[in-house]
């Protein structure tokens, strides 16, 4: 990678179930706390989903939460990068539609038209992804490729998700993805990845926003560099629309292209911000995918998800877990898996238990894998100016 | 370079259930967006592809929302919201399906044992031309010999009969193009951002069923092809050119 190309994080914007900042969210997760909860008002509606990670900050009823929920991250992750709008692209994912209830009825919100009122003020290339929970990895690597290749110099990248209604609670329940309540559960312990307790994971709502620039223009502007972007790689499982692979061969794909396009071996990798959605066969997968890749380095790797607890906040989720390994590659610390006690039989890897590692970690791998089998990975370094 | 190479469009689902049964079996289970976008790609693809497990994908999500069914669905729950009571409601799993943001893209994928480069884009407006730079991008970049843009979208959130899916092949180097018998090669896509954000219209496909329209009358060989994107067809920021060159 020439010198000029070089392509750095320099500014972040977050909402999760653990605040309205990336830092609530990285203290949150040092501490290993989850931020899943009860949802009264789905308690009170009677399905049988009642717990989610919900952003907070945005009042729930807000019909327009969906664009607010992401302008909020967008505008943070600007202020943070002292960037303006109109010197960026535009790489993110809106989702899925929101369906809610409003005063006057049903209310139908699409997630383009979202994109568009979220775009405008965006230079371009702006760009809409949609590749299911793999959107918000999708789109850092699509804003890291077109920075590297000359076609932008600088963009806004990641994604915003409205979940925790209905309309999808009931959806995933349906599908037998998310974990469904039972008598004397403890929400906070909802999702639970990798564990042999696991049984699905908590939807949520959230938003993750970064700016990526050349590092050549973050050091004529005097930026503060979080962290390099050096590779990405997508792939399909091109298997089945409902499962992955059982042997995670499409996972396992565009984390090797991702590194391959980093220029990185695979035990130079010194942490892994996985999927971990705390599904049965989506955490064998990933485990099998992982281990194949690793070969015996995956017993000296740390591995760590923060679906415990943050919850699935699917287009976003990939951009959140972004930001966190940023944050890991900046510090060296690679948070605990949050829910996960004891790992279950074929899920075995160097989990982070209970406590925060300080690992040293300088380079980190960060993958999703989408619902329909779609995939992608970032290699992320500790920026070295 | 970039060349087209074949393109379809489909619009009526009766006719491919009468015509292509073996193509109506692999689609029946999904929406009519993704129904109809899947029989262009693999028309296209089955006509003109060299090697179909190799070709790299962008895939434009339907704006509308999944189906619908999907959208009736959506507002029986929100009445059992108002009335307080969804204990009883349940969804079809099937349905669930077409809340996949890139179905298209991951079913063509499993008909051809697909694992080739692959962008799912969104159906917002103007995506389309996003989805033709990224075409030109990825030919460019040289890994792969081919790439396919395909889009669907229905005409609105509650009708299930009307709406529309087109898919383009393209190719590194050039072939004629079946309708013409001679050769198309993208040039350019241009974008100059107009002085004020306008209103357009979302629709995943039609922008491409437009430059589809304006490729068939042009007829003047050796002649550049200069297409002015309609306001409509476009995102409302940028005033979008597509240039394309037809020779022997």
């Amino acid at each position: 990678m020439t010198g000029e190309r070089r392509v750095v994080i320099t500014g972040t914007g977050a909402l999760s179930a653990l605040g309205a900042t990336p830092e609530e969210l990285w203290s949150g997760l040092l501490e290993g706390r989850s931020g899943i909860g009860r949802v009264s008002r789905l308690v009170t509606s009677g399905i049988s989903v009642t717990t989610g990670g919900e952003v907070r900050a945005v009042p729930h009823d807000r019909l327009d939460r969906d664009r607010e929920i992401a302008e909020r991250a967008i505008e943070d992750a600007l202020v943070a990068a002292r960037c303006d709008a109109a010197e960026c692209g535009f790489m993110w994912s809106t989702g899925l539609d929101t369906f809610q209830a409003g005063a006057d009825g049903f209310v139908h919100r699409s997630a383009g038209l979202c994109f568009t009122d979220l775009s405008s003020r965006f230079r371009y290339p702006r760009r809409m992804i949609a590749a299911a929970c793999a959107s918000g990895t999708q789109a850092v690597g699509e804003a890291f490729r077109l920075i590297r290749e000359g076609r932008a110099e600088a963009c806004v990248a990641g994604g915003s998700s409205v979940m925790l209604t209905p309309f999808y609670l009931i959806g995933f329940a349906g599908l037998q993805a998310v974990a469904v309540d039972y008598e004397g559960d403890e929400p906070s312990a909802a999702c639970r990845p990798f564990d042999r307790e696991r049984r699905g994971f908590a939807l949520a709502d959230g938003a993750g926003a970064l700016v990526l620039e050349t590092l050549t223009r973050a050091r004529q502007r005097g930026a503060r560099v979080l962290a390099e972007v050096i590779g990405f790689g997508m792939s399909q499982d091109g298997f089945d629309l409902n499962r992955p692979c059982d042997d995670g061969a499409g996972a396992e794909l565009c984390m090797r292209r991702a590194l391959s396009d980093a220029g990185v071996a695979p035990g130079s990798i010194d942490a892994v911000n996985a999927h971990a959605t705390g599904t049965f066969l989506g955490d064998l997968a990933e485990v099998a995918a992982l281990r194949r890749l690793f070969q015996d380095d995956w017993r000296r790797i740390p591995v760590s998800g923060m679906k415990g607890a943050i919850g699935h906040a699917m287009a976003a989720a990939g951009a959140l877990e972004a930001i966190v390994a940023a944050f890991t590659c900046a510090t060296g610390i690679v948070p605990p898996t949050v829910n996960l006690s004891e790992p279950d039989e074929g899920c075995e890897l160097n989990h982070v238990l209970g406590e925060p590692l300080f690992a040293g970690a300088r380079t980190v791998l960060s993958a999703s894998f989408g619902m329909g089998g779609q995939n992608a990975a970032i290699v992320l370094k500790r920026a070295e100016l | 370079m970039t060349y087209l190479v074949a393109a379809a469009l489909k619009n009526d689902l009766a006719a491919i259930r009468q015509s292509s049964p073996e193509v109506w079996r692999q689609v029946r289970r999904y929406n009519l967006p993704v129904q109809l976008t899947l029989a262009a790609a693999f028309e296209v693809t089955n006509a003109a592809s060299a090697d179909p497990a190799r070709v790299a994908v962008v895939s434009l999500a339907p704006c509308q929302p999944g189906s619908a069914d999907l959208y009736r669905w959506g507002q029986v729950v929100t009445a059992g919201m108002v009335n307080g009571n969804l204990g009883d409601t349940r969804m079809n799993p099937t349905q669930t399906l077409h809340a996949v943001d890139n179905l298209a893209m991951s079913a063509f994928a499993i008909r051809y044992g697909n694992h080739a480069y692959c962008l799912g884009l969104g159906g917002a407006a103007g995506q389309a031309w996003a989805g033709l730079e990224a075409v030109q991008e990825r030919l460019a970049a040289g890994q792969e010999t081919e790439a396919l843009l395909m889009a669907g979208d229905q005409d609105c959130a509650e009708d299930w009969a009307n709406g529309t899916g087109v898919a383009l092949l393209f190719s590194a180097s050039p072939k004629p193009y079946g309708p013409l018998g001679q050769s198309v090669r993208l040039v350019a896509v241009e974008r100059q951002r107009r002085p004020h954000p306008d209103s357009t219209r979302p629709h995943a496909a039609a922008g491409l069923c437009g430059l589809l329209s304006a490729l068939a009358a042009h007829d003047r060989e050796g002649a550049a092809l200069s297409y002015a994107v309609p306001l409509e067809d476009s995102d409302g920021v940028d005033a979008v050119t597509v240039r394309m060159e037809v020779s022997r």
